[in-house]
């Protein structure tokens, strides 16, 4: 009886969490129920005390914090979280546990005495141990005080498969664990599901979507006994699939489409999103998939994608706040990369050890650290600069665009060629008298036309116009609207302009005659800004008027046509010498175009390599390229025969009037190749990635946790009371990763097949996935787990035959449809002895609704999307100065309607669909969702919007295609949303809501109209019958049977 | 007959048709709670843990004014007299000793003292001083308590918000709210347990961001997160029918739910079903309890007036306080008011008048509001912000002119109402208001003190997360501050 009772202690907690998500009085019910009856089945089925099981958890919770690993806190001199400690002699000379002795025991004594200065534990830890335990306690010593290691530190080995009564019933090994279980308890599995009901929730289940009416009708149809075996296979191989699977593994790697702290700016992540749906996809082995995301960069000759795969090391939220302190941030940083590792891989509570020795699982301070130490040392920046690609990026191309690079930079190399051998053909005879050889020309150097310069970075992407809009040179001219004052500009060019004397800066500009502006500025950048030049009224207060900082050239030019502005250097305050890479275009109001951009120079051409020489050298050789201006400045008689062809390949390159002109338009060609690379690259995407900086970073202890608290220096080292790093590994990041997946890693794959079990059947065989240790649930089914784990490795990590195994099971077949008195017993379905019946989650409630509609854009992978949602959720809470703080909706349905994976997920205001229906913000790790029921979510999916929309759609879609019929029609609309025909009282319920809005539609034209206004494409449809469907079509999307997987 | 169906017929055939023939509607309109009378009107907890509170609250809920961006404390509490005459004088090492300084300030040249420039006179009979700058707040020092000691470790804003809202620095832990939901649950079922409005500013207007995490549930379920109280748009997300909705549509619509999903219920025999249909009735008593919180228009002149001209803009600090009220009538367990702007590294002279002019009198009208209702007794009041600021001066200084850094080892809070002893000022800071002289409060000591008002101990109040029993309050020894505990 001790026991029975103890068991029901240990099980509460896992109600505890479910009844959060119903009533309260009903949960109070189902308590009471489900402790009596596991307790009463448990009771049959344990003989002896099991250590792990009963033991462990309360000498963990109630003991462990000064009888447990961490050595400070201990105290007595004992610990009994190890077996010699704990039956060796404490300090005070007693034995903490003398087995098949309770009287001798000391632990036993103190739990019982009543001399309250003796007692365990103390009063003020608040901590208590019941009779019952105490009663575990004791019949456990008396049998022994047998000792096991704890059970997730052990190697998974293959359990035998145990034996069953009924042995018709399972499929695989898994049942016979289940069955085994549910036999000794004499509890019967429920019958398998119907067949409708079981292609719905398997589809859901591999793919995150409903089946289609085609899908239903063909597994109806097939009466062959692999049938539900092909729809699996079928449904793994969809991509689907994989973009099902990647959910959840980026709720674990916290991936987000902005940095989650501070501006909260926008991130460019998502290739790395993209990556986790292709291995999923490609059935990446779990293994090669850990060893990518944590050490692909060191892999030998890194892929773009398994560099990509270190994103994982990167999703951790960043800031930029003004006034942080760098050092602080990287430990921060790096303290998340190894939590998150923690959580991931090793199911492990680590963040304990950031302060101080684990409590209760055995991992110390030294091994935290030891652990930082492997991930602290990023080629980069810990701080994010508010950019969308804080480096080590990755810029991220498609085959075409390396092709088409590869094609350019051909042509680069055949024109150089082309230039060489124009050049070898170029006689050059040095005149008798340098000074003839010297013209004075003016060469005008267009930097600006359909491009930025070469490298320049924007200020944000320019806008550009193409004809019929003005256009002066090229294909299209540069042009902003603004209200107020407001800018565009280019800086960092990769060539800058070398100013020389008497340059004049041009640029052709368009004044719209509609919507002329109040003032036009350039302004230009030798390394600060402050040369500016206006046009028109002096309303923008930059700089001094009157100076260099902000010089008036004139009146605005006349509207209407194109106007050569010019600004000559001097006015401006630039140098000789200087360097501009950086022009800006600024107005107050208006729309102003812009095109042909560049310098005229006056300068002296030269016939004569000497004269030329010689002036260079007599004016400083500025503006050369450096390698030729030291020529320049060698005399002459120094320079090298090497030199000298330098310096003369250069001169009749760049300045011989004879021959410039021939390697004027080479170069051109050669620059226009360089440009369109550039804008190449320029366009792909970049992704965050983990880059090893050249040299490692010390790594200390920190005391209590605090950044600049160096304790003890630590080297790289796998935790001490994990197994070693396998032979022949080094010891950096891509040693640690081939360490986690070592077949005989304790945790990996345990942890692993657990989360996939809680994929599948909504409760992990461990229900706390997310730690495996002394504090977290022991599971409910041991061999089950040891059994996954070690098939999983004996199969290659193969996820998708691991997963296929889970589905194909008789377990999983069964009906969830079940007796209260079960669902009482066993509300969250420890025991297995039903199927899986759980709400949707929020990802798959909205794809469901787009795809039961006909809504739905299913697209692989690509940029992330913002479906509309309720303004001013960004801006109530966003900084004012960050580039997420207004939210505008995508409009495009091409985008709206795709798959929630790929919704734009800003983390410090995630999208309201998400956050009200239990999806995590991406702000840490998170590796089990919670499930709750509120009003807020029955609001949602019955007002927002988008599920109004698919409401409307499905309305639409059994109107035209389920005939004229009411009867037709609802049955359609409700086999869509079940994948089954309704009965005689369902349909006579959904045809009497129909009337009943129908007659009110008929009464009310305005209300329909209003309802179905947005559709517009269905025009020829009656506006109250549609709104009657609508309206129906709402209903049904809200059902029970349809926002749970059944 | 089916089993399934049998047993649950049996259990909910009479409870299912009664309602039925009542029909959802009047069920759900029945069961809408008229504004209640005000305080001591026994009101129905549901939700909440078992034994939690603790021992007997003596508040029963809580508004919570948030000074988002840092309040400077010299300006408007902790009066400094000494100061003036040290005015750009360089702050003495003795003061500093070498603690840590944001990077914004960490590479000034120097760091000289800037005297508020604001003038200061005592108050009440307490004495407390008060800033020129918070006139209706001077009335009413002897209604509220002053601390002048909150302390924190975090430097930067966005940390040290998550810290005093969440116990923890970094993202991922339960707000206050949250943790009061999961505690206390709820004393009005047709409002959310826990509503948060972000109000409009005028002070700086390059503000702070707030982070939704700020009123999250963290590691608790999403359920007890915070509810954002919209100004524009629905006040509570998707409240409203879609267009061409009214509420008779709505409501045959959720009859015609209401009974497939009990059909449901008879098939499945999952005891989840039943718990989505109440939660679509209370779904359905929000669409008018919600509206019928956010209707003024049966306010008197004399409370709007109360509150000041902004009162009637929606989103205004003064609205918002205004519909806390309303809600503190309906038992609405906990209001978090956030108000932006706070910030003020530069041009204190300009922006924090017209920041103080935003609070100062829907402050002090809510207090005397509830006062006059007898809703103060048993509702905590706290005013505050997630650290100080610095004595010295950043960029320019002048007498009139000035602006400060971030600063964490002092700043004031004032609590009031429900708990906490009138009247008092309670810690002392040094002349430079930048170290504690007497009696420290750490934050977690003012979460331990809220909680505590509430009947809560801090100590008792956890969830095990990742192995732990996590606590609001964190890991250290804190307690509640029994010197202000009425």
């Amino acid at each position: 009886m001790i026991r029975k009772v103890f068991i029901c202690q240990v099980l509460l907690p896992a109600f505890r969490c479910r009844s959060h998500g119903i009533s309260w009085g009903f949960a109070v019910v189902v308590s009471v129920l489900l402790g009596w009856s596991v307790q009463l089945c448990r009771a049959a089925d344990q003989e002896r005390v099991d250590f792990n099981q009963q033991i462990r958890p309360i000498l963990s919770d109630k003991c462990f914090h000064c009888h447990g690993p961490n050595a400070e806190d201990r105290e007595g001199g004992f610990r009994l979280d190890d077996k010699a400690s704990a039956l060796g002699e404490a300090d005070s000379g007693a034995h903490p546990i003398v087995p098949s002795d309770p009287k001798s025991s000391e632990v036993y004594q103190r739990l019982i005495t009543d001399d309250s200065d003796l007692h365990m534990p103390p009063v003020d830890s608040k901590k208590n141990v019941t009779k019952e335990e105490i009663a575990t306690i004791r019949t456990w010593i008396e049998q022994g005080a047998p000792w096991e290691g704890h059970w997730a530190y052990s190697p998974p080995c293959l359990p035998s498969v145990p034996a069953v009564r009924q042995k018709a019933w399972p499929r695989n090994a898994i049942d016979h664990f289940v069955l085994a279980r549910l036999e000794k308890l004499d509890i019967k599995p429920s019958p398998e599901a119907k067949k409708a009901a079981l292609l719905r929730r398997v589809t859901f289940d591999l793919t995150g979507l409903p089946p289609t009416p085609d899908e239903v009708a063909a597994f109806l149809a097939d009466d062959s006994p692999d049938a539900y075996e092909n729809v699996v296979d079928r449904l793994l191989a969809s991509d689907c699939y994989g973009e099902h699977m990647a959910r959840f593994w980026l709720d674990a790697a916290r991936y987000g489409d902005t940095h989650g702290l501070h501006l909260d700016n926008y991130r460019e992540m998502w290739p790395y999103r993209d990556w986790v749906v292709r291995s999923f996809n490609g059935n990446k082995p779990f293994d090669q998939f850990t060893i990518e995301q944590l050490a692909g960069d060191l892999l030998p000759n890194p892929t773009d994608d398994q560099r990509i795969a270190t994103g994982f090391l990167r999703c951790h939220v960043t800031t930029n706040e003004g006034g942080s302190i760098k050092e602080e941030v990287y430990v921060r940083n790096v303290v998340d990369r190894v939590v998150t590792i923690g959580t991931v891989f090793l199911g492990s509570t680590l963040e304990c050890t950031r302060c101080h020795d684990h409590k209760y699982d055995p991992f110390t301070m030294k091994d935290f650290y030891s652990l930082f130490a492997y991930f602290n040392s990023m080629d980069g920046n810990e701080m994010d600069g508010n950019r969308k690609d804080p480096p080590p990026t990755l810029r991220i191309l498609t085959a075409q665009q390396k092709q088409e690079i590869a094609s350019l930079r051909g042509d680069v190399k055949n024109v150089k060629a082309e230039l060489r051998k124009q050049l070898a053909a170029v006689e050059y005879h040095e005149p008798d008298d340098s000074k003839l050889g010297k013209v004075v020309e003016e060469v005008q150097r267009i930097w600006v036309d359909d491009e930025v310069p070469t490298g320049a970075k924007e200020s944000e992407p320019w806008k550009w116009v193409t004809t019929p809009k003005p256009v002066l040179s090229g294909k299209r001219a540069t042009t902003r609207t603004a209200m107020g004052r407001s800018q565009h500009f280019f800086e960092k060019a990769k060539e800058p302009l070398v100013v020389e004397k008497q340059q004049l800066l041009f640029a052709y500009v368009y004044l719209d005659p509609d919507n002329p502006p109040k003032e036009i500025m350039m302004q230009w950048n030798n390394g600060t800004w402050e040369h500016r030049a206006y046009w028109g009224a002096n309303v923008i207060d930059w700089g001094k008027n009157g100076k260099a900082s902000r010089r008036h050239k004139g009146d605005l030019p006349p509207a209407g046509e194109w106007v050569r502005l010019e600004v000559s250097v001097g006015d401006v305050g630039l140098k000789p010498g200087d360097k501009v890479h950086g022009w800006a275009f600024t107005q107050f109001d208006g729309t102003v175009y812009w095109d042909k951009i560049g310098v005229t120079t006056r300068r002296t051409v030269y016939s004569s390599l000497a004269g030329w020489a010689k002036d260079q050298r007599a004016a400083g050789a500025n503006g050369l390229p450096k390698d030729i201006k030291s020529i320049v400045k060698l005399e002459m008689t120094k320079r090298t025969d090497a030199q000298k062809k330098q310096l003369l390949d250069y001169f009749l390159q760049h300045v011989y009037a004879p021959s410039r002109k021939t390697f004027d338009s080479l170069q051109a060609r050669i620059q226009a190749a360089e440009q369109k690379i550039a804008a190449i690259e320029k366009a792909g995407p970049t992704t965050l990635v983990f880059r090893e900086a050249k040299k490692q970073k010390p790594a200390w202890i920190l005391e209590r946790g605090e950044y600049d608290q160096h304790g003890l220096k630590v080297e790289r080292a796998t935790p001490a009371g994990l197994p070693p790093l396998p032979q022949g590994v080094d010891n950096d990041r891509l040693g640690l990763a081939k360490w986690l997946v070592t077949p005989n890693h304790p945790l990996v794959a345990r942890v692993t097949v657990n989360r996939f079990w809680q994929h599948v059947f909504g409760v992990g065989l461990v229900k706390t996935a997310e730690d495996f240790g002394s504090q977290g649930e022991v599971p409910s089914h041991p061999d089950l787990l040891n059994w996954l784990a070690a098939q999983f490795v004996k199969d290659g990590w193969d996820v998708k035959r691991t997963v296929k195994r889970m589905v194909m099971s008789a377990t999983y077949c069964q009906t969830s449809r079940a007796a209260p008195a079960r669902y009482q017993r066993d509300p969250e379905n420890r025991l297995l002895a039903r199927g899986p019946r759980f709400r949707l989650d929020a990802e798959m409630l909205r794809d469901q609704a787009l795809a039961i509609s006909g809504l739905l854009v299913e697209k692989l992978g690509g940029p992330s999307v913002k479906p509309p949602q309720p303004d001013g959720l960004w801006f109530a809470v966003g900084y004012s100065g960050s580039d997420t703080v207004r939210f505008k909706p995508d409009t495009d349905p091409k985008k709206t309607h795709r798959r929630t994976l790929y919704t734009f997920i800003k983390r410090t205001a995630p999208p309201p669909e998400l956050s009200t229906l239990d999806a995590p913000s991406r702000e840490a790790c998170t590796v089990r969702r919670e499930r709750t029921n509120t009003p807020l979510q029955a609001l949602l999916l019955m007002n927002d919007p988008q599920f109004v929309e698919a409401a409307r759609a499905l309305a639409a879609k059994v109107m035209s295609q389920a005939g004229p019929d009411a009867r037709g029609r609802a049955t359609r609309m409700f086999q869509l949303a079940t994948c089954r025909l309704p009965d005689e009282l369902e349909l006579k319920q959904l045809l009497a809501a129909y009337r009943d809005h129908l007659v009110a539609f008929r009464k009310d034209a305005k209300a329909a109209e209003q309802l179905v206004q947005a559709n517009r494409a269905k025009a020829e449809l009656d506006p109250s019958e549609l709104a009657a469907w609508t309206m129906v079509a709402n209903l049904v999307l809200n059902l029970d049977e349809v926002v749970t997987k059944n | 007959m089916d089993p399934i169906r049998e047993y649950v017929q049996s259990m909910t055939r009479r409870h299912f048709l009664s309602r039925s023939a009542m029909g959802l509607g009047s069920a759900a309109l029945a069961g809408l709670l008229p504004p209640t009378g005000g305080a001591g009107e026994p009101a129905k907890r549901s939700g909440g843990l078992p034994g939690v509170p603790h021992f007997a609250p003596k508040a029963k809920r809580a508004i919570y004014l948030f000074m988002a961006g840092a309040p400077s404390q010299m300006d408007l509490f902790d009066y400094k007299p000494e100061m003036d005459k040290l005015f750009d004088k360089d702050l003495p090492e003795s003061i500093r000793m070498g603690q840590r300084l944001t990077t914004m300030t960490s590479g000034q040249k120097r760091f000289p003292i800037a005297p508020s420039k604001f003038e200061f006179k005592q108050h009440g009979r307490s004495g407390a001083w008060v800033s020129e700058l918070l006139p209706y707040t001077a009335k009413m020092v002897d209604d509220i308590a002053i601390v002048k000691t909150l302390n924190t470790e975090a430097i930067n804003h966005d940390p040290a918000i998550t810290y005093i809202c969440t116990g923890h620095q970094l993202p991922g832990r339960a707000s206050l709210g949250a943790w009061l939901s999961y505690g206390l649950g709820t004393l009005n079922e047709n409002l959310p347990t826990f509503v948060v409005l972000t109000a409009s500013w005028t002070g700086r207007k390059e503000a702070q961001a707030l982070f939704n995490r700020l009123w999250g549930a963290g590691f608790l379920p999403s359920k007890y997160q915070g509810v954002s109280l919209r100004s524009k748009g629905d006040p509570v997300l998707f409240l409203a029918n879609p267009k061409g909705v009214s509420p008779a549509t709505r409501r045959r619509m959720l009859a015609a739910l209401d009974r497939m999903n009990q059909d449901t219920l008879e098939r499945y025999g999952d005891p989840e079903i039943q718990a989505r249909i109440a939660q679509y009735e209370m779904a359905f008593r929000m669409q008018t309890s919600v509206p019928e919180l956010t209707n003024i228009a049966g306010e008197s002149k004399h409370v709007l007036d109360m509150y000041g001209p902004d009162v009637t803009k929606p989103g205004t600090f003064a609205a918002s306080c205004l519909l806390a009220r309303r809600m503190a009538e309906r038992n609405v367990r906990f209001v978090q008011i956030f108000h932006r702007g706070w910030d003020q590294h530069g041009n204190i002279g300009g922006d924090l008048p017209n920041q103080c002019r935003d609070v100062d009198q829907p402050c002090h009208a809510l207090i005397q509001d509830l006062k006059q209702r007898g809703l103060l007794d048993d509702t905590l009041v706290v005013w505050g912000g997630e650290f100080g600021r610095t004595v010295y001066c950043q960029g320019k200084l002048t007498r009139e002119n000035y602006g400060r850094d971030h600063h964490p080892r002092c700043f004031t809070v004032w609590m009031a109402g429900g708990g906490i002893k009138p009247g008092v000022v309670y810690g002392q800071t040094d002349d430079f208001s930048y170290n504690i002289v007497d009696n420290p409060v750490h934050i977690h000591d003012m979460n331990a003190t809220i909680l505590h008002c509430l009947g809560i101990d801090h100590q008792r109040l956890s969830f095990k997360w990742q192995g732990l029993d996590v606590r609001l309050t964190g890991v250290e020894p804190h307690q509640p501050v029994k010197a202000i505990l009425a």
